[in-house]
This record gives structure tokens, sequence and C-alpha cells, in this order.
């Protein structure tokens, strides 16, 4: 039948790419519905004038190289999706103002990154490094619960993986208090905080590590032709095993059998539908596409107890001179108006948290001779926008906050940025929540905060969002937000679906 | 410095994390969610960016033999209250549906922002000797016609962070449209800008919004007017054309200022040969779009073809259709004209939004006009609006949806 698929995914971000990539790959019918008229969701890229702009992409976890390659390189490599990775060695530099401030530099790969931090606290070093053992012992930990298939013995557990269960359910800052970390060294290293949305006193430890330690580990890698090469790549493989993408086709109805199992969606007034729907739509706004009589009641439950990810406001600089002009000598700082991440988090309203990127650091070529890009995000909610704020001010209100972090970098670095710019477009939650779609306009999907934290989710997926023939990836899904992670969920969502309609194992 | 004492941690808090969860789960309401646009942030990029508008002509204002202005109005019967609020400079997409055949084409607002407050937009249109677009809609618009909008389009609008504050404008034939929402804004003061408007017609009679500017200028310090008159000379104008000369004269000494350049492509080209010997650094020169790229055979990097005709096999949702297509035409315009209705915005290679990918055959962008993403080069896909067949071409374009 015309209409009827093995596989329908609902939207072509990161995940959703991946999902079906896997599943037409393994020569299921598959198509792929996407409502913009390219594929990526935040994974993509946009012109001004002659720049190219990464417009959400700073650092890629968990690549690796073709000689040590790690689990993502791996899923495009499995794929057969080609992309031109390019590699950051740093991990970040981070500032902080003021009397009590600082401004470090932290390398890649653990010895490295020890030097570093014992250099800017002296005596932490051992603390550190018993991060990065703990490190190991969650990854044994995981190893052995991925052996008995999410079903360990629980004598094994207590006796020999102890360390992992106080790892897995406390915060980052108690486990780095328990390691005796000082103070300064646990807020230098947590200034990652903001790649994950949730502050450190109430982000989970276990998460927290994995994170660290893929980019210590692994450096941070970005494809040479911004995240659109990404998108155009796993693209690629799904035309190439002759499944179909369909731009411009929003999905406005997911479509259920009377047992209660989902049987297809309609876009463009069009039914169309598959054994497998797979999501990577929020659950939020895929209920509110459905009949709710539909919805188990504890899923339900449960995107009614859930708070909405970070968003931010970013703002895109192409400017007329080169990095090395400008004395530009990082790809990624941190800049904070104090130490604590908290405290970053509750005033990220006015001196909190910015990070400031230049791609040109990492891809020197990324932008024409003669010219740099620059990128500088800070995290808001969507829910922190001005209650007053009008259609009419938003151009004001965009360039006032863009002028207030440019002054601030410059006057900090004492770098001359604004006479260069030569092109300039700023994003807020409004614009995210126009191009994606997603309530607040969130790019963090759920906050993985206090009881929603990555190990909750992993260690109770099996008994949410059960209605059978529906599935869901991406930054919603359980293992949090990221472009690794949401690829890592469309994968795992992929395999499974090719697994249940094929057979085998 | 302390030891190291994680064991310090209870580790049996591990088993209360499924527990935990659970409990906050079932003590959560079941309700039904809120629309996605009860959020502020979804909420406001809906008011900014409606997918689509659709307005009704409320008035005509007959400006010169071959120049209508066209006041539009919320059709609120379809489903439009309010107009989406815009910088000056932006451009409309407007869909038509000409005797079957649907067409979009860019036009600039040429009302203020403040006025779309106010439930009106304002689109000044001149006659194209060729255009079939234009020409459908002067002498088929009337009071009362119903239209299909996008948002607010585009970039050629004043940005305080980038700009100088001392703005020249170059304006020619309709290219007027765009400064008369600038003057307004200006003259409102919704944009912190000094604009001197240096305006090119080829007579008086063919100027437009005349008596408007005066106003402007006489109640606005900020605003200036320059006619330049090319076919004659009349009092208090320039003659001639808009050469480096000219743009200096009325161009402060000691300052930086921007030149924005909107008008027919005949003067980009002469503009654009006079901008050098300004010296001015790149970023204080803008261009609004380029429009339909015409007679690419004529460009000197133009590869030579075998033949002029070629087929062209479209897919539209895994539909094939097949067409025909020549050498000089646009694919975009060829599809339009067989009658497939495709997105498109801008129609000069910048937007993306007839993005569309090339399964097969060889074609010819103009370097000028290439407004394609780096990865789209490598992985194959094409903007119809500034791609020219070379061979037998087969393209995956997204279904149209107005």
């Amino acid at each position: 039948m015309e209409n009827q698929f093995d596989v329908i995914v609902v939207g072509a971000g990161n995940a959703g790419l991946v999902a079906a990539a896997t599943t037409a790959k393994n020569g299921l019918k598959t198509l792929l519905l996407e409502k913009h008229n390219i594929p990526g969701g935040c994974a993509t890229s946009f012109r001004r004038g002659r720049f190219e702009f990464e417009p959400s992409l700073h650092e890629l976890a968990s690549v690796g190289t073709a000689q040590n390659p790690d689990i993502i390189y791996r899923i495009f490599d499995g794929l057969g999706a080609k992309v031109d990775w390019r590699y950051e060695h740093n991990t970040f530099r981070a500032i902080v103002k003021g009397k009590e401030g600082y401004d470090v530099t932290l390398k890649a790969g653990i010895e490295a990154f020890c030097d570093s931090m014992e250099q800017a606290v002296p005596g932490c070093r051992a603390s550190v490094h018993a991060l990065f053992d703990l490190v190991n012992t969650d990854n044994r930990a995981l190893e052995y619960i991925t052996k008995k298939k999410g079903k360990p013995n629980g004598l094994t557990m207590v006796l020999r993986h102890g360390d992992f269960m106080r790892a897995a359910s406390h915060s980052v800052e108690d486990v780095m208090k328990a390691l005796g970390m000082p103070e300064k060294a646990r807020n230098i290293i947590n200034t990652y905080w903001g790649y994950l949305g949730v502050p450190t006193d109430e982000l989970n430890a276990m998460h927290f590590l994995s994170m660290l330690n893929c980019y210590v580990v692994d450096g941070a890698a970005m494809p040479y032709r911004r995240s659109h090469e990404l998108s155009l790549s796993l693209a690629k493989v799904i035309l190439d095993s002759d499944g179909q993408i369909w731009y411009n086709n929003e999905v406005t109805e997911f479509l259920y059998n009377t047992d209660g199992s989902a049987c297809g969606v309609v876009a463009n007034g069009k039914k169309l539908y598959a054994k497998e729907v797979i999501s990577n739509v929020i659950p939020n706004n895929v209920f509110n596409m459905s009949d709710y009589g539909k919805i188990p009641e504890t899923d339900l439950k449960l995107a009614n107890a859930r708070k909405f990810g970070i968003s931010v406001v970013t703002i895109y600089l192409g400017l007329d001179c080169t990095r090395e002009e400008l004395g530009i000598n990082d790809y990624t700082v941190f800049i904070m108006g104090d130490a604590n991440p908290r405290k970053q988090y509750d005033n990220r309203q006015r001196d909190g948290i910015y990070i400031v990127n230049c791609l040109n650091k990492v891809i020197p070529d990324s932008s024409p001779e003669g010219t740099c890009t620059m990128f500088f995000t800070i995290p808001i909610f969507g829910s922190d926008l001005p209650k007053d704020l009008k259609p009419e001010n938003y151009k004001q209100y965009k360039n006032s906050i863009a002028q207030k972090y440019i002054t601030d970098y410059e006057k900090l670095m004492g770098i001359s940025v604004m006479p260069h710019i030569e092109e300039i477009s700023v994003a807020t939650p409004v614009t995210f929540a126009r191009y994606l779609g997603t309530p607040e306009g969130t790019i963090y999907g759920y906050m993985l905060s206090d009881w929603d934290n990555l190990l909750a989710r992993i260690s109770c997926e099996k008994d949410e969002y059960t209605i059978p023939g529906l599935s869901f990836c991406g930054g919603h899904a359980s293992h949090g937000d990221g472009f690794s992670c949401a690829y890592v969920t469309g994968d795992t969502v992929g395999k499974r679906i090719v697994k249940k309609i094929k057979g085998g194992n | 410095m302390s030891k190291p004492n994680i064991k310090s941690l209870n580790k049996m808090d591990f088993l209360k994390i499924v527990p935990n969860r659970k409990q906050k789960i079932s003590e959560a309401p079941a309700n039904h969610l809120p629309s996605v646009q009860s959020y502020k942030a979804n909420k406001l990029a809906a008011e900014l960016h409606p997918k689509a508008q659709y307005l009704e002509v409320a008035e005509i204002i007959q400006q010169t033999n071959d120049t209508k202005s066209f006041v539009l109005v919320p059709d609120s019967k379809k489903g439009t209250r309010n107009l989406a609020y815009f910088s000056a400079g932006q451009y409309l997409a407007i869909t038509l549906n000409v005797k079957g055949i649907v067409l979009t084409r860019p036009y600039s607002l040429s009302s203020s922002p403040r006025e779309s407050l106010d439930g009106r937009y304002m689109l000044t249109i001149k006659r194209v000797d060729d255009g079939l677009a234009s020409q459908y809609i002067l002498d088929n618009w009337t009071v009362g016609t119903k239209i299909t909008a996008s948002e607010p389009l585009g970039v050629f609008t004043y940005e305080p962070l980038r700009d100088a504050k001392q703005i020249i404008g170059i304006a020619g034939g309709s290219g007027i449209t765009p400064f008369r929402s600038l003057a307004k804004a200006i003259a409102d003061g919704d944009e912190d800008a000094d604009l001197t408007l240096i305006y090119g017609s080829r007579t008086r009679a063919d100027a437009l919004f005349q008596e408007e500017f005066e106003k402007i200028a006489t109640s606005c310090s900020r605003f200036k007017l320059v006619n330049v008159l090319s076919d004659e000379s009349a009092k208090g104008c320039e003659e001639g054309f808009i050469t480096a000369a000219l743009i200096k004269k009325y161009a402060p000494k000691d300052a930086d200022y921007s030149l924005f350049i909107c008008g027919p492509q005949a003067m980009y080209r002469f503009v654009d040969k006079e901008i050098p010997s300004l010296g001015l650094r790149r970023k204080f020169i803008r261009h609004e779009l380029f429009g339909e790229y015409r007679n690419p055979v004529k460009d000197d990097e133009y590869p030579a073809g075998k033949s002029d005709k070629f087929g062209l096999t479209v897919i539209i949702c895994g539909e094939e259709k097949k067409i025909e297509c020549c050498a000089n035409d646009s694919l975009l315009e060829t599809m339009e004209r067989n009658g497939i209705a495709v997105l498109a915005h801008c129609r000069s290679g910048i937007c993306g939004w007839c993005h569309s990918r090339l399964v097969s055959g060889d074609v010819y962008v103009p370097k000028s006009v290439d407004g394609r993403r780096l990865a789209d080069l490598e992985f194959g896909y094409i903007h119809p609006c500034c791609t020219f067949p070379l061979s037998d071409v087969v393209i995956d374009v997204p279904p149209f949806q107005s």
C-alpha cells in the first residue's frame, strides 16, 4: 500500500535521523517526516552575508577518531555516514570575574587535565584523580548491569559496585565534597554544568562524570561544514537505503488503533500508516496531537510532573577581521560573575554565566579569509522571558542582550569586537520555539534534575511511554540533551525497532 | 587536604532512585497538557512568525501610471487577527494563483512597522514589462481581494550593533519601498538612525511618495531626501545617475556611514562599480535581494551546453512528474510554469526556502547568487530559484503548502 510503511519517524532532528537511517539501512520501509525544508533540528546552519553559522553545537562529545572510535564515531561509521571531523584538544577556559576570580585553561587528556587543575588549585590533584577513578568504577558497574540486561544481582551491586551506587544516587557537589575536593577546584570543573543545564548541587554525579570523562579523554569534535553536514550525511544514508524523507510535512495528528496501539500519523492532511511510529517530537506535543483517551495515565502524569529544560540566548557574529588580529586564542571560554554554579544558575539573567566560542580556532577556514566568527551562548529558560515582552519590542530586547554581553566580553578581555561586526544574528528561546516547536523553546527537553535525572530515567525506561507501536527518541528522551545523547537514543530505538519487526538478535 | 572518603555517602540511597521517581510521578495530576501556544516563548514566536497571514485588500492608491499601493488588512474570517510586526526593510512573500499557476513573489513592505500594530500593511507594486506577477496584481487586485502572505522576511534591515548610525539609502525605481518604511520608522522613533535617501528616477513624475517624504523631512530632522533624475532636470533635483561623486556629496565627511542599496538589477550593476572608490568597509555595504537571475548563458563562467532543452523530473513526496526545461530558465520558474507549485520566498538564491535535492544531472548556479550552505554543495542540494539545467535533471522538491 502506498501510504503504508514499516516505520514512520516523526521529526528529522539528530535522533530522528539516526533512527530512520538505522531502520532504512536494515531494510525496513522507512518514511521520515520533517516539518521544515531541511533536516537537523538544532543540527543545521544558517547563512548571513558571506558567513555560514553553526547555530547550536559547541562541542560534540564521545566522537573519538578512526583509530580510537567512541560511540558517536561508531554510530556514524556503522551507518556509513561520512563526516569530516575536526578536533579540539583543550576542554575550556574558565574566567570568573571579580576579586576572588580566576582565569584557568584546562587541557584535554586526564594527566594534562589534572596538571592544569593542580596548577590552578595546588593540592587538588588527588581528588581530581579520584573523580576519574570513579568514572572507571562507574563504567565497570554499567558493564555489569548491561551484561545482566538491566537486572543486576542486588548483592553483587552492594558488595562490588558500592561506589557506583554512591555516585549514581548523589549530586555532583556531594560526591566531590566526599572526595575532599577543594571548593575552588569543584567550581572550576563544574563550569561544565552549562552543557547539561542543571546546576551541580542538583545534577546527578554519575551523569556529569561520564560527560566530563568524554570531553577530557576524547576532547571535542566538530564537523567541518557546520552541523548541517552531520544532518545531510545521515539523510544520505536514509535515501541511499531507499528510505524516504518528506520535508515540509508537518505531522498534525498521531493515529491509534482501537486497542490503543499507535498506527500512523497525519501529515499535510494525509493519513500515513506504519507498523512502528518513532517520535523525535517531545511527548508533550505528541500527546496534544493524540486522542487523550489513548494516552496511559502514567505517561500523562509523567508529562505533568516534568519541568522543561533550559534554553539559550545565542549571539552569532561575523567579524571583518581574523581571530589573530583580535587576539582570540581559545575555542571555548566560559565567563562567570561568580564561581559557584548555583549562583551562576540563579543569576542567569544578570551576571551568571555565558560561553564564547570562536570556531576559527578549531576550523581556521570556517569563515572567509580575513574574517572570523564568534558565538555567544547564555543559558536561560523560555519562562525567563520578560512577561511584558511584546513583538514590537523584541528586536530591541535581542539587541540589548547582545550589547550587554559583547560589551562585557570586550571589557574583560580587552578585545574590541563591536566595530568589526559585519553580520549579527541573535536567537532567543523564541527562536527555538519557532524552529523546534518545543514548549518554552526548550532545547534540552526535560530538566535533568532531582527525580528526573539520567539514572532515574534509564532505570525506569521500560515502565514509561508504553503505548505499543510508539517510541520516543531525542533530547527529551532517556539520555537527556546534547547532540551525542540524542544520537545514542536514535540508535537505540532504531535498533530496537529493527529487532522487533525483523526478529532475531 | 582531607583524605578522599566517598564511603561517607550512603550507597543505599541508590535503592531510592526508582521508588522516588515513581512516587513523584504518581503524585502528579493526569491533566491534559497545556497547548504549546500557551507558553510565552511559543506565543511570541507565533505572533512574530505566523506560518501564513491571510489578508484582504482594503484600499488601493494609484501612485503613478504604472504603480499602485495596496493597503492590506487581516482577513479575520480566515483566522488572521493581527498582523505580524516587522523591521523596516522586510518583505512579504505573496502567493498568487494566476490561471491555475501558483506563484510566490517577494514584495517589500512600504508601510511603517508601527502601522502593522493597527492592522495595516502596505505593498507598493510597479508594473514590470515581462512580470507575470506584477501585471496580474495590478490588473486583478481590487478592494476585497483575499491574499495569502508569508510572515515578514528578509535581512535588509537596520541593525544598530552592526551598521553605522548614518545611513545613505540608494534607491532606484520601485526599490524605494523599503526606504519608505525605514523613513517612517525613524520618524516614529522606532529606529535610532539617520537616513539620507538618494533616490534615482527617470523623471520627477516617476518618483514615488514625494509629498510624504517632504512631510517626513519637515517634521523629522533625521531624514533627508535627494532626488536624482536620469531623463530630465528639475529644480532641487540632481541630474544623471547615482555616482560615487554624488554619494560622497551627501555622505558624512568625518563619520562612518552604511550604504543600503535597493533597486533594479541594472542599478546594482551601475552602483556596484561606483562603490569601490568610496573606500567603505564591506560591513557598511548592504544590498537588498538581487531578484530573479536572468540570462545565465551570457555569464562569462557559464559552461557551454550541448543543447538548451532538457528533461526535468520533479519528485514530490515520492511522486514523479516529467516536464521540459531550458538552459535559460531557473528550475523554479520552469516548475511554476508547468503548474507545479513550489516553496519559494526570496527567489534570489539567499533564503533557502526552495532548498531541494539534486538527484541527478548537471546544473549551473551563478556564483553571485549561490546562497547555499557548504554541506549542500557536498551532498548535492540546490536552490531551484537560481539553478539552471545543463543536462536532463532529476530533483526532489518539498511539497507546496501555502
